[in-house]
């Protein structure tokens, strides 16, 4: 196999054809610090459009490949989100949703399909994941995780995707990302438009900084497909970003699109350092998030 | 006096058409005026949740309900977003 792109070059594929994985660190939760495994041959053949000028540098990529994510839930928003990490090449990804698919959700829900109607979403979403890329652990639970476990999942991954439903699972998800001290990608959304969130916990303003007590929503809301896929395709942009070093994440503004009129904005969010969340008394400075190469544009 | 383009975002944003594009206020004019002046003209189903964000110029400066005391300048843009937790 070679690498066609302009990107990576077929000598750049040969010289790291010898495949020689460092030892890594044993850990729970993969760290951006320890030796990080070579990318196979076929895998920079893969990833040979992403990795370049404006994209990804090789060691951007082994980074991801070296890193783990959260997405709760996998529906139309974070099905897509989680694809687009699939398919980048993030080493580890969990998706969180539980239920079983019915018809109206096949109006955006893309890791679903008529041939699994009626089925548990999460193993069958897992399954179209792992089917495209074979170079990533996909994971799935089946449920939404309460409080507790949605603080051990966190901490066993680099970085969280709230693409819930409701606000008390969004919030759960934000404290669960701020105890574990990763960052959080907030995504959102209803009709034909969306809003987006990126919090580096103890510094940046988290979901609780801005909504203080659950505003009322909900739970079947209309959406169009398209924004769905959107505002999870952003959000996965996102965490692409954060985790590979590449371009400037959007720590401290909500980004909205409304789909609808054709209109964005982005709002510049303060933290609240008396936040019940993410406030100094409530997160030690020791647990603050530093996701490294993450510092505002 | 001095100008002010609203801006509505969020849920329910095709209920929002009572919602003025502009508004015109006395110098000196705050945030809350603003505000009072928006929601005095809608009623019923068309009123904006306390937990809508409020922003001017691209700064956030909290909800409808709770919000930092702020004067307006002419040109600034006042832009309202209602809460969306969609997944």
């Amino acid at each position: 196999m070679t690498a066609s792109s302009n990107f990576v070059t077929d000598e750049f594929v040969k010289s790291h054809d010898d495949n020689k994985f460092h030892t890594l660190v044993r850990s729970n939760r993969p760290q951006w610090t320890m030796t990080m495994p070579s990318l196979l041959p076929e895998e920079l053949v893969r990833y040979a459009r992403q990795i370049g000028p404006g994209v990804l540098t090789v060691e951007g990529q082994e980074k991801l490949k070296n890193s783990a994510a959260l997405i709760s839930r996998a529906g139309g928003m974070g099905g897509p989100a989680a694809l687009a990490l699939v398919m980048a090449g993030v080493g580890k990804v969990i998706i969180a949703h539980g239920g079983r698919l019915v018809s109206p959700d096949l109006n955006r829900q893309v890791l679903g399909s008529e041939r699994v109607l009626g089925e548990p979403r999460a193993c069958h979403f897992a399954e179209y994941l792992r089917s495209m890329n074979r170079f990533v652990t996909v994971e799935a639970v089946d449920h939404e995780p309460d409080d507790a476990e949605a603080i051990a999942l966190a901490r066993r991954v680099n970085i969280v995707l709230s693409c819930a439903p409701t606000f008390g699972e969004r919030l759960r998800l934000n404290g669960a990302a701020v105890r574990a001290g990763v960052p959080l990608i907030d995504a959102a959304q209803w009709g034909m438009m969306g809003t987006l969130l990126a919090v580096d916990p103890g510094r940046t303003a988290c979901l609780q900084c801005i909504y203080p007590a659950a505003p009322e929503f909900e739970e079947i809301f209309p959406v169009v497909g398209a924004i769905s896929a959107s505002m999870g395709s952003l959000a996965a942009l996102q965490a692409i970003k954060i985790l590979s070093g590449a371009g400037c994440p959007s720590f401290g503004r909500l980004w909205a699109i409304d789909g609808y009129r054709g209109v964005s904005r982005q709002l510049q969010l303060e933290r609240n350092p008396n936040c019940p969340c993410c406030g100094d008394a409530s997160v030690p400075s020791a647990r603050r998030c530093s996701v490294p190469g993450a510092e505002p544009c | 006096m001095l100008n002010v383009q609203i801006v509505f975002m969020g849920h329910r944003y095709d209920a929002a058409q009572s919602v003025p594009d502009r508004l015109c206020l006395p110098d000196g004019a705050t945030v809350d005026d603003a505000l009072k002046a928006i929601t005095g003209q809608l009623s019923g189903d068309n009123r904006i949740s306390s937990n809508c964000l409020v922003a001017v110029s691209g700064m956030h400066v909290g909800t409808l309900g709770d919000h930092r005391t702020m004067i307006l300048k002419d040109g600034d843009e006042l832009l309202l977003l209602a809460p969306v937790a969609g997944g």
